[in-house]
């Protein structure tokens, strides 16, 4: 830790240590005195939430690059830095996570059961996201990123339903399993560039040979992928979501799928572009099918969570499916779409979450006619499937509009595909609100309340989100615009 | 003058043994005085031997040198020691009246240890390694209770005096080859003649003695009984402090070939795969704990080689953290099952349900530790695990971090099983709360400390280890 760097005040650091500090402090709390743990919790999360927005705000997208830059050197031996920084990239993703573990925090608010290692819990998972995002040293986006893997199984285990050790074990050895390959690839780079640093941008400016970003892209690719959710390495997701409490789910299906996405982008496309080309008919054929499969999976499910869960699956593909296209819309609008897509998913299993808190099933056959009786919480849930379809004027509609016109230029047959399969998706979207939301009315449901002023606010803050950069897409596409149009010259 | 200081760890620990033997000869035991001079004792020895840890020098017409490598290795000893000694405090599985017998072969088990990490000459080499050896023989079987227990012991006693045998064979072959019994002459002549088959016959040959005392496979049999079969304080020993020794003696030996050996490489990757996949597959179906952990060690005894086979400084160094690292880990994990079955018996790993509540300190410092084992951020574990495949991936063995890698996921599985019985699962029947006394609260912390910081901030312990490889060439 000799060559200091720091330019300014390190509030990256500082974004990571909101939810360290806060971690630390529910420890020390007593379990017993669990209103104190929810209202500490709420501070630290909101605290996040204010240093990204301000970030979001204080980034210069005219200037582009990286900003807020962090640098120490960690260990002296293997190159380690201590190094973060924001572009047009990860600052979306930032304030993605911000938003879900605020969002995230507040719907778990009548939790009862062991409510101190629930939210240590989250909060080491989402210490591990935001290092993930903010990194840019190969050796602390492993770290982080198996940070937040771990956390997931007792969070599943503990708290969940259906099935919950089940999903909570193939979740964990599926994702783990992905880092398999990561951390060889990650040591493969890092050997091949020298055995001295492993710093994402000065490994960029090494270079490596074609056949080495060859292999090395396919390595990341397969395990940043799983997280991914890529067809036909999804089959934990649907299960784990379904299993996963709503925070959980809120905050795996939200953020930690978008780290897969992420992954690839940040690691594999940065060190290996021509590997990324060479394999990027790969990674179309299997976006591809991903949204396809996804869709039709999603139309024959009986369960409201395993059909996001599916949905979740599909949109991911789209995600996969820009990122294959290697050009400037493409990209733009993957990112997009991990945001979009992030915000979407929280607001589904949130009110998810409320449905079956209040009914005890999430059976779509069992429900029926909720609007009647749960006007408030079906509108969250009728909210976020239109956001799904992607109707105009929603965020995710401008997110898969980029994606798909990209596609249809670059793989016109894939491209021609992923569009009929966003029909299908409608499909069986509007399919799940009619029959859960319409028609019938099922007596049981009657005297349920609906959802009280105080917990409509985290849903209220997710919709407005995603109404927000549906109306203004360009507050977003600027920046992200300003890291991808220099990332693709060197495809 | 200052050659009694190099000396000094090791005086200390004689003289403690000596003490014991005196105690031992008394008709009336005391065992909580026992254990109280032991801690101290033991806390004293490790003061003395962090304190001598930058001393270097040459003992005994050469034959015993002190340098960095050593001397972190005696530090690790005599930590683990320590540990060893102040876990004792409810040495229930081991008659009272033989507690002196028990910390006088720990003694000089450890001080055995220390002479074996330092000597540089073939038969003195053999004989520390047979006294520390022949203590662990005796420790073994002290366990009182069925009959079986002893069975463990006979089988720990047969399979390593075989393998001394092989061992001392070795030996006599690399004197043919190298016509010295000295390992700084031998490093300069061995490169030249490791083409001879006799050469690497002996160099496997004496290998093999330490790979034993490592537990990798193929030589691993004995492990799951005798963890079993011996006191859980004896396991504990001998799952921390004596793998030290054995993984010091495999880096000197291994280091020995000049790197330039393709047919010991070759023959080291298989066995590095082999104990990984074994002892973790193996491992999978297992149900008491102790038995667990020892197809776990097999386990590791593959990562800790991975280390070790690139023949070079920096894969050294990566096996000498890792040690380390694995030390703190599976101590922390043997401390709770110590605790945990506070009146001697094997644990099952269904006895530990809802330990989370008898004492969530003690569940933490249990999850650390798993965490630790699995490899998985940040803990020291998963920085060790990082480095040595680090070293491997850099020398060119890519395949070998996938294959650890595939590893580590299946270990997972089991360390998972055991968490979440620690964690989740609800008791079968009512078991009281853990009496957890300062001093083991203490040692909770000390440890989860020293987990998560050897594992965010490794550099300072890294660079000594560099250093300390370093001076191997």
């Amino acid at each position: 830790m000799t060559a200091m760097n720091m330019a300014g005040f390190p509030i990256l650091t500082t974004i990571l240590m909101t939810t360290i500090i806060g971690l630390l402090v529910i420890i020390f709390i007593p379990p017993e005195k669990t209103k104190l743990i929810k209202q500490v919790s709420l501070v630290s999360a909101s605290l996040g939430l204010a240093l990204c927005l301000w970030l979001y705000h204080a980034y210069d997208f005219h200037k582009g690059g990286l900003q807020f830059v962090e640098r120490v050197l960690w260990v002296k031996s293997l190159g380690i830095y201590w190094f973060n920084g924001v572009d047009g990239i990860n600052l979306p993703m930032m304030l993605l996570t911000s938003v879900v573990l605020f969002t995230g925090v507040w719907t778990m608010w009548e939790l009862e059961h062991r409510v101190k290692e629930f939210y240590a819990l989250i909060f080491l998972l989402v210490a591990g996201v935001y290092g993930v995002f903010m990194s840019m040293d190969l050796f602390w986006i492993f770290v982080w990123y198996d940070v937040s893997l771990f956390p997931m199984y007792p969070l599943i285990a503990i708290w969940g339903g259906t099935r919950k050790e089940y999903g909570a074990m193939k979740l964990t050895l599926y994702l783990l399993a992905g880092s398999a390959f990561i951390l060889p690839a990650i040591l493969f780079l890092w050997a091949k560039g020298g055995g001295h640093t492993f710093d994402l941008f000065m490994l960029q400016k090494i270079g490596f040979s074609v056949f080495d970003q060859k292999v090395a892209f396919l390595m990341l690719y397969l395990g940043f992928g799983i997280l991914a959710a890529v067809w036909p390495f999804h089959t934990w997701s649907p299960v784990g979501h379904v299993a996963a409490p709503t925070a959980v789910s809120m905050i795996h299906a939200g953020v930690l799928m978008k780290l897969g996405a992420y992954g690839v982008l940040r690691i594999g496309m940065t060190l290996c572009p021509q590997g990324a080309v060479y394999w990027s008919h790969l990674m179309a054929l299997l976006g591809t099918i991903g949204i396809i499969y996804g869709a039709l999976a999603g139309l024959a499910q009986t369960d409201l969570k395993y059909v996001i869960g599916y949905s979740s699956v599909s949109h991911m593909g789209i995600v996969g499916l820009g990122l294959a296209t290697l050009s400037v819309n493409g990209i733009n609008g993957a990112v997009f779409q991990m945001f979009a897509h992030g915000i979407m998913t929280a607001l589904f299993f949130s009110a998810v979450g409320f449905i079956y808190d209040r009914t005890h099933t999430k059976v779509i056959p069992e429900l029926g006619g909720l609007s009647k009786t749960m006007p408030i919480a079906s509108s969250f849930f009728i909210f976020a499937a239109l956001a799904g379809i992607g109707v105009p004027l929603m965020a995710s509609f401008w997110a898969e509009f980029l994606v798909l016109t990209a596609a249809v230029k670059v793989f016109p047959v894939a491209g021609i595909l992923a569009t009929s399969g966003m029909i299908l998706s409608a499909l069986f979207m509007l399919r799940v609100v009619q029959r859960t939301f319409y028609g019938e009315k099922n007596p049981k449901w009657e005297h349920i309340p609906d959802v009280s002023m105080f917990l409509t606010v985290p849903r209220v803050v997710l919709m407005s989100c995603i109404l927000f950069f549906g109306l203004f897409p360009k507050v977003m596409l600027d920046v992200i615009q300003s890291t991808v149009i220099p990332f693709v010259t060197r495809f | 003058m200052t050659d009694f200081m190099l000396f000094l760890p090791e005086l200390f620990f004689i003289l403690g043994a000596l003490l014991f033997f005196i105690f031992s000869l008394r008709k009336s035991p005391n065992p909580a005085g026992f254990h109280r001079w032991a801690v101290v004792l033991s806390a004293v020895g490790l003061l003395i031997t962090v304190a001598s840890s930058h001393q270097e020098g040459m003992l005994f017409f050469n034959c015993y040198r002190v340098d960095l490598f050593s001397q972190i290795f005696k530090v690790l000893l005599a930590l683990g020691t320590v540990w060893v000694m102040f876990s004792s405090s409810e040495l229930k599985g081991i008659d009272s009246r033989q507690h002196a017998e028990y910390y006088f072969l720990i003694f000089v088990c450890t001080l055995a240890m220390m002479m074996l990490v330092s000597s540089v000459e073939l038969l003195t080499i053999y004989v520390s390694m047979e006294l520390s050896s022949y203590s662990l023989y005796l420790l073994v079987p002290m366990r009182r209770g069925e009959d079986r227990y002893f069975e463990s012991g006979v089988k720990y006693f047969m399979i390593g005096v075989t393998s001394s045998g092989f061992m001392i064979f070795g030996i006599s072959l690399l004197f043919g080859v190298g016509h010295t019994t000295y390992v700084p002459q031998l490093i300069k002549a061995l490169p030249a003649v490791i083409h001879q088959p006799a050469a690497i016959v002996g160099l496997v040959l004496t290998l093999a003695g330490f790979f034993f005392k490592l537990a990798l496979f193929p030589f691993h049999i004995w492990a799951p009984d005798v963890y079993q079969g011996a006191s859980n304080q004896v396991t504990t020993y001998i799952a921390t402090v004596s793998k030290m020794a054995a993984a010091a003696m495999i880096i000197r030996f291994a280091g020995l070939s000049g790197g330039a050996s393709p047919g010991l490489v070759k023959l080291l990757i298989v066995l590095s795969i082999a104990s990984m996949t074994f002892g973790n597959l193996v491992a999978l179906i297992q149900k008491d704990l102790k038995r667990l952990l020892a197809y776990s060690s097999i386990a590791h005894a593959g990562y800790i080689l991975i280390g070790i086979l690139t023949l070079n400084s920096q894969g050294f160094a990566s096996a000498i953290y890792y040690a380390a690292a694995y030390l703190v880990m599976n101590y922390s994990v043997f401390m709770v099952i110590m605790k945990v079955a506070d009146d001697g018996h094997n644990l099952q790993i269904k006895e530990l349900a809802g330990l989370y509540k008898r004492s969530p300190l003690l569940a933490m410092t249990f999850m650390l530790g798993l965490f630790g084992l699995a490899g998985i951020p940040p803990t020291a574990g998963f920085t060790g695990k990082f480095l040595v495949f680090a070293a491997a991936v850099h020398k060119g063995y890519l395949f070998l971090a996938i294959i650890g890698m595939v590893n580590a996921t299946i270990s997972l599985y089991y360390y998972l099983i055991v968490f979440k019985a620690a964690y989740l699962l609800k008791p079968v029947k009512e078991y009281p709360a853990i009496a957890v006394d300062m001093w083991t609260r203490v040692m909770s912390i000390v440890l989860v400390v020293m987990t998560i910081y050897l594992g965010l901030f490794p550099d300072q312990v890294v660079s000594l280890t560099e250093a300390a490889a370093r001076t191997l060439f």
